[in-house]
């Protein structure tokens, strides 16, 4: 059974003006100790998908309108919001992009791991220190700093701590939120790294959001790729880097320049990601899409599996013509 | 081909309270005509400070700048603003880089004002001209920037930048705060633009795909000295710099048929203030001996065109 299942989830901004519709009936499971990658965009919707499995959409103006987020079984939506609390930070933590901003600046790095340990770990304050300062050994950090604040910390050691301090309770699943992007490559490497050895010691399963399929193609199990709100394409990490039939994941990867070959000319996908206020009808990425047909622009979609394991939102792949 | 700028033994420092910091340290190197050398390296490297010298955009501590046979080192201020008509910059940030008070018309055609070019029919004509050339449709030409997305506003910065059609232009990590849909979107403007004027870059980024793509030679910075100069594909099939080497093993590479290096640099980057007169990579560096320890490196030519910083590369190489 998978640890966690999104059936349907859809939450939209509600504002005067406008609805922005970030995530559209978004369906996605991660099986136990898998990694998913979740790629996408700049407001594609990623992050408000992770804020929702947290249940940390801000309200007001963010709506969770419908859905399912089935953790071990129980539909967290429907949880209260003591449970959510003990969930939270216990089951399932989170890495946020900056490590710049996620840390308190005037509580001293030891003390802040410690918080979350006491809080799930019904323990108390020394035993928590205990913990917190062999949590800052296991992430390379001298437990003589723990005494230190975060601005004494590079980014690369500040990320170290957020990582600590979301393994600190040993979660079930962790949610990576672009955990690198701030990052020089020297740096990602090590974090990269330190994540991996993490998460297969304590079996953790990841959600991992980014736009880099790089860190794709080192990190994960499976592959979803997100465009406007929705999972255009989804399968294993075989099955979207070797067969990819979306067209808009066929065009991500014809954006990245190589380092393996030499190509003269890249081939962007032409465009702009639709404005999430006002997305078109049909199929929503056929403004930019080289296949288009007319029933693109009307069609109901539908993800089909093309393969097993191997779901694509697409009218022309379903119908065989891709 | 045809020199177009060189520049000799450059270096700058910043004084702050702990003393000298030297973000650009002894920096030479030569560029031709139509030709875009790729500078590339970590934060605080001292990558972007070079970019803002060579423009005269700061003054420099010591070394010699010549662009067209012509020393400008230490030229006037008023020559300097002339200079600006050739060299020109388009910055990181297409967010903060233009000013939120003026619409797009009036932010390209700012330069032409400055310069006192064309009268105002003639001015508006250049921006829309301008417009096309890089893209950007005319019914923006009275938005503001809050109203575009940051594809566009960096279509605005290259427009900026191309509105007093320079020879010379400094990228300055012009594609790093752009999606990789819009960032190839730009990449092939601004070669295509190369191709049509004959224009010189120096494209400065921390993205070693996006350099290697764009770039004829590949100047690999760290701490503010040059760790390894040579032409583009040359260094990604022969890095001979421990560094470079690092470098290129923690790049993520988006194949899963590629088999994954174990990371190679440890450590971060040590403080540029008053370095010791060692390697600057000493700390970071698997191969370091004693040699390391006694002096900085000289940079010598290894192979023809091939330019290392290291007291070890012939050892390590093999060479």
């Amino acid at each position: 059974m998978s640890l966690l299942e999104i059936k349907g989830l859809t939450i939209h901004y509600e504002t005067r003006e406008s609805v922005i519709s970030a995530v559209n009936g978004l369906d996605l499971s991660i099986d136990e100790s898998k990694t998913l990658g979740l790629v996408g965009e700049t407001g594609a919707g990623k992050t408000t998908t992770a804020l929702g499995v947290m249940r940390l959409v801000p309200d007001p103006p963010g709506k969770i309108l419908g859905g399912e987020i089935l953790f071990e079984g129980k539909d967290l939506l429907k949880a209260t919001d003591n449970e959510i609390r003990k969930i939270r930070g216990n089951d399932i933590s989170m890495i946020f992009q900056d490590p710049m901003t996620a840390l308190n600046p005037i509580i001293r790095i030891g003390d802040q791991i410690a918080e979350v340990i006491q809080l799930h770990g019904n323990c108390s304050k020394t035993e928590a220190m205990v913990r917190s300062l062999k949590m800052l050994e296991t992430v390379g950090i001298q437990p003589e700093r723990s005494i230190e604040y975060p601005h004494q910390f590079s980014g690369g050691m500040k990320q170290r701590v957020v990582i600590a301090m979301a393994l600190a309770c040993s979660p079930k699943l962790l949610i990576a939120d672009e955990p690198t992007t701030a990052l020089d490559v020297t740096i990602q490497a090590q974090v990269l790294e330190l994540m991996n050895e993490l998460k297969q010691q304590n079996k953790t399963s990841m959600l991992l959001i980014t736009h880099d399929l790089g860190i794709v193609a080192e990190t994960c199990d499976e592959v979803a790729i997100m465009y406007a709100g929705e999972i255009v394409e989804y399968g294993s990490l075989a099955q979207i880097f070797r067969n990819a039939l979306h067209p808009y994941t066929i065009g991500l990867f014809g954006s990245i320049p190589s380092l393996d070959k030499d190509v003269d000319r890249l081939n962007p996908i032409q465009g702009l990601m639709p404005d999430p206020a006002d997305l078109p009808e049909g199929c929503k990425f056929h403004e930019r899409c080289n296949f288009i047909d007319e029933k693109c622009e009307t069609g109901e979609l539908e993800t089909v599996e093309v393969e097993p394991g191997h779901f694509v939102r697409c009218l022309r792949v379903a119908k065989g013509e891709i | 081909m045809a020199e177009l700028l060189k520049v000799e033994h450059l270096k700058k420092y910043f004084a702050t309270p702990a003393g000298q910091l030297h973000a650009v340290d002894d920096v030479s190197f030569v560029i031709n005509k139509g030709e875009t050398l790729g500078v590339v390296g970590e934060s605080g490297c001292g990558k972007s400070t070079l970019g803002r010298v060579v423009l005269k955009l700061l003054d420099l501590t010591d070394g010699r700048i010549v662009f067209e046979d012509r020393d400008i080192t230490s030229i006037s201020e008023k020559d300097s603003i002339a200079l600006r008509k050739e060299m020109q910059i388009i910055f990181q940030d297409p967010y903060s880089s233009l000013n939120p008070r003026l619409c797009v018309s009036e932010l390209i055609g700012d330069p032409l004002i400055v310069y006192k070019m064309y009268n105002k029919d003639g001015r508006q004509k250049r921006v829309y001209e301008l417009m096309d050339l890089v893209g950007l449709a005319r019914r923006f030409a009275f938005s503001y920037p809050h109203e575009l997305d940051g594809g566009r506003r960096q279509r605005i910065g290259v427009a900026r930048a191309l509105a007093l059609s320079p020879k010379f232009i400094v990228c300055d990590e012009p594609v790093s705060a752009l999606d990789v849909s819009i960032q190839a979107q730009i990449l092939n403007l601004l070669q295509d633009l190369q191709a049509q004027q004959n224009l010189t870059y120096i494209f400065v980024t921390h993205d070693l795909s996006v350099v290697k793509h764009i770039s004829t030679d590949i100047l690999v910075m760290y701490l503010g000295v040059m760790a390894e100069k040579c032409e583009s594909k040359e260094l990604f099939r022969k890095p001979y710099h421990p560094y470079t080497k690092g470098l290129l093993s923690a790049i993520p590479v988006p194949n899963i048929d590629h088999v994954k290096r174990p990371v190679e640099l440890l450590g971060e980057l040590t403080s540029p203030i008053e370095p010791k007169d060692e390697c600057r990579f000493l700390a970071r560096c698997k191969y370091a001996t004693d040699v390391c320890r006694q002096g900085a490196p000289t940079y010598q030519e290894v192979e023809p065109n091939h330019f290392v910083t290291c007291h070890n590369v012939r050892e390590i190489n093999n060479l």
